[in-house]
């Protein structure tokens, strides 16, 4: 074996040009190949990160027809009751309750349709990260009468600034049309910018005062140690707790179910059509090695290799080969996705900004696990094996008799 | 026991459209310790004789038997494995790894035999030694002269303790000088150590320096002579 090992490693060098255009194209292949599905990867999970680490959370409790009719009057019965099993529950890690309303809010210039949101500010710092989109003034526990946050792009659509005054119009609990007048305290940014023209944010309790005679929440969102038991969650509370329904992320979010599936599959994909073009360089580049060598294959086999080790020395050396070339392009994959990881990779100058439109990053931070690495590698002796499949068989065909005739 | 015998072996090329007839009939013993020439015009089945008995090709009738074993009919992989333990093979060219010194391209053939490292080494040492190359032990072929290299060929071939050697137009690419060289180097390895040497050839010199002269013409023996008379052989 070490010789056959040896014979191989010497036969790729016999044409330093041609193994290295190969070699070079497995480094560049495998990079890429890398690259393109940690960033797929970092962006799906930023995504993902965005939604149910600033809002979602991992189960949201409503009225049932809250989330189709948004009534102000499909509010939740019990919010005490509900309190009282999350407290009790060891799945939960926190949670917060939220008023909501559909809203008209005005400037002095120009009014814009929006979403109220309305929050408990300690509890949802405890839950979300949605404080950490404030880019400028005050969160909603500054110490002013009815503060209220504003997404940038309604700032500047609404023409006002930290300081001004904004008017809210709702409908109450009766239906009738509610105003009140808020001061704007901080400005967010959030990586969804049509989010942030639609929704503002103020505390619940400023918000329920207008529209109810006593506390009332519209949501509840639940953040879990564990994600994967959002389910099993969210069955117990529809059993458990009657007039609400529980649904979990995925229910809430069919979109963002999809993409992270869908993200395992493109890469999958990516890998599979970089492995088809490696199988066809490796393949010309073994023919090409079988076919100058015909009359060397056939000596060996005339004084005595058999056929087995003449199989197994040309696998070795497409293994060996791709393996050279696979090896170092995942170092070089590692190190450039370990470098954006920390840094990121800004994509606004190649229309990043505009995925802002869609909810994502500009800027990108790379993800590749020690599986990806795993999977990368297999798949590469994989395909190396495939590809010297057919020229080793050709070789084996060889009848030494022709082969040793001048 | 003769260590190659031949019974009417005939080769036919191309039986159903052009059939040539490589081979006639050819009916052949030789015995342990002969250094015999097979000599013949182009064409005239030297080539197609020596593969046959050294169980690259097949006959199209007869039988080989080799130092009692017919390899006639014997399974492609059983007849690699009966060649790399009994039949030593010297070709007119092509005969090394190119990517392996002269030293691994004598060794290689003792690793596929799964020898003792110790045996190897001693007898790889020995072998290029005797042919003249114990100092370019490490020396890869294309850093060797063609007669060189055709020695390492005769190395190797030895090296595996074959029964006897095939040579086919061992002298055909090589100067006069290289081709006497290798000749005597060829003989001494035959009187020293009784190997049993076949080669074709061409060249009158190295026909005349044969103890044994088979002459093909169209694909059968024509004469079989013995000549520098040391040594007798059963008539035939
Ligand atoms: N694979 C083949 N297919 C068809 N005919 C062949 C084949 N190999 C050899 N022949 C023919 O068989 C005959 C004997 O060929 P062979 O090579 O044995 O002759 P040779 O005596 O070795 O000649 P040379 O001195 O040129 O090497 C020739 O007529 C040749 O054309
Ligand atoms: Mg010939």
């Amino acid at each position: 074996m070490t010789i056959l090992l040896s014979i191989s490693w010497r036969n790729i060098w016999r044409h330093p040009a041609r193994s290295g255009v190969l070699l070079g194209a497995i480094i560049a292949g495998l990079w890429a190949g890398i690259m393109v599905s940690s960033l797929t990867n970092g962006w799906i999970q930023q995504r993902f990160d965005n939604l149910i680490q600033e809002e979602l959370a991992h189960v949201q409790i409503h009225h049932p027809e809250f989330l189709t009719e948004r009534e102000p009057w499909m509010h939740i019965d019990d919010t005490d009751e509900i309190s009282a099993f999350l407290e009790n529950d060891d799945r939960v890690s926190s949670f917060t309750v939220r008023t909501l309303s559909d809203a008209m809010i005005q400037s002095a210039l120009t009014s814009s349709g929006v979403q109220i949101r309305g929050v408990d500010p300690d509890r949802e710092r405890q839950t979300t990260t949605f404080h950490e989109n404030l880019i400028e003034g005050e969160y909603l526990d500054a110490e002013v009468r009815n503060p209220v946050l504003l997404g940038e792009r309604l700032v500047e659509k609404l023409n006002v600034d930290i300081g001004n005054r904004v008017v809210l119009s709702f409908q109450d609990l009766e239906n009738d049309i509610i105003s009140g007048a808020f001061n704007i305290t901080g400005i967010f940014k959030t990586a969804n910018a049509p989010y942030d023209e639609r929704h503002v944010f103020v505390r619940a309790e400023d918000l329920y005062t207008l529209i109810s005679d006593r506390p009332i929440h519209h949501e509840i969102a639940i953040m879990l140690h564990d994600q994967t038991e959002s389910d099993d969650l969210a069955a117990d509370l529809n059993q458990q707790i009657s007039g609400i329904t529980a649904e979990t992320w995925y229910d809430l979010s069919p979109e963002l179910k999809y993409i992270t599936d869908m993200g395992g599959s493109m890469t999958f994909y990516i890998m599979v059509v970089i492995m088809l073009a490696l199988a066809f360089g490796i393949l010309n580049t073994m023919l090409m090695a079988i076919f100058e060598r015909m009359r060397e294959l056939g000596m060996l086999m005339a004084i005595g290799m058999s056929k087995l080790r003449v199989f197994v020395m040309i696998m070795l050396e497409s293994v060996i080969l791709t393996l050279t070339g696979a090896s170092t392009g995942l170092v070089i994959a590692h190190l450039s996705v370990n470098y954006l990881g920390r840094i990121g990779l800004d994509m606004s100058g190649v229309g990043g900004e505009s995925m802002a439109e869609f909810g994502y990053d500009a800027v990108v931070y790379p993800i590749a696990g020690t599986n990806d690495y795993v999977t990368t590698i297999i798949l590469v002796v994989f395909t190396a094996i495939i590809a010297a499949v057919y020229p080793a068989i050709k070789a084996l065909r060889l009848n030494p008799a022709d082969v040793v005739r001048d | 026991m003769p260590v190659i015998t031949t019974r009417n072996l005939s080769k036919v090329y191309n039986p159903d459209t052009v059939p040539v007839h490589a081979l006639r009939n050819v009916t052949l013993t030789i015995e342990e310790g002969e250094f015999t020439s097979v000599r013949g015009p182009s064409g005239s089945g030297k080539t197609t004789l020596l593969n046959i008995i050294g169980g690259l090709d097949k006959p199209t009738n007869g039988m080989v038997v080799i130092n009692g074993t017919t390899i006639t009919g014997m399974k492609d992989s059983k007849l690699i494995d009966f060649r790399l333990n009994n039949i030593g093979f010297v070709f007119q060219s092509y005969n090394l790894i190119p990517v392996f010194t002269a030293y691994e391209n004598v060794s290689f053939i003792m690793l596929l035999q799964k020898r003792s490292k110790n045996e190897m080494k001693a007898r790889t040492e020995e072998l290029l030694e005797a042919v003249g190359l114990g100092s370019k032990l490490h020396s890869r072929p294309r850093e060797l002269s063609g007669g060189e290299q055709q020695r390492v060929a005769v190395a190797r071939a030895l090296a595996s303790r074959p029964k006897f050697i095939l040579a086919d137009e061992p002298t055909a690419n090589l100067d006069t000088a290289s081709a006497m060289n290798l000749l005597d180097m060829m003989e001494r390895m035959n009187r020293e150590e009784n190997v049993t040497f076949v080669f074709s050839t061409h060249d009158q010199r190295v026909i005349e320096r044969a103890r044994r002269v088979i002459t093909m013409v169209d694909g059968a023996i024509d004469s079989d002579v013995q000549q520098n008379g040391d040594r007798k052989y059963a008539e035939e």
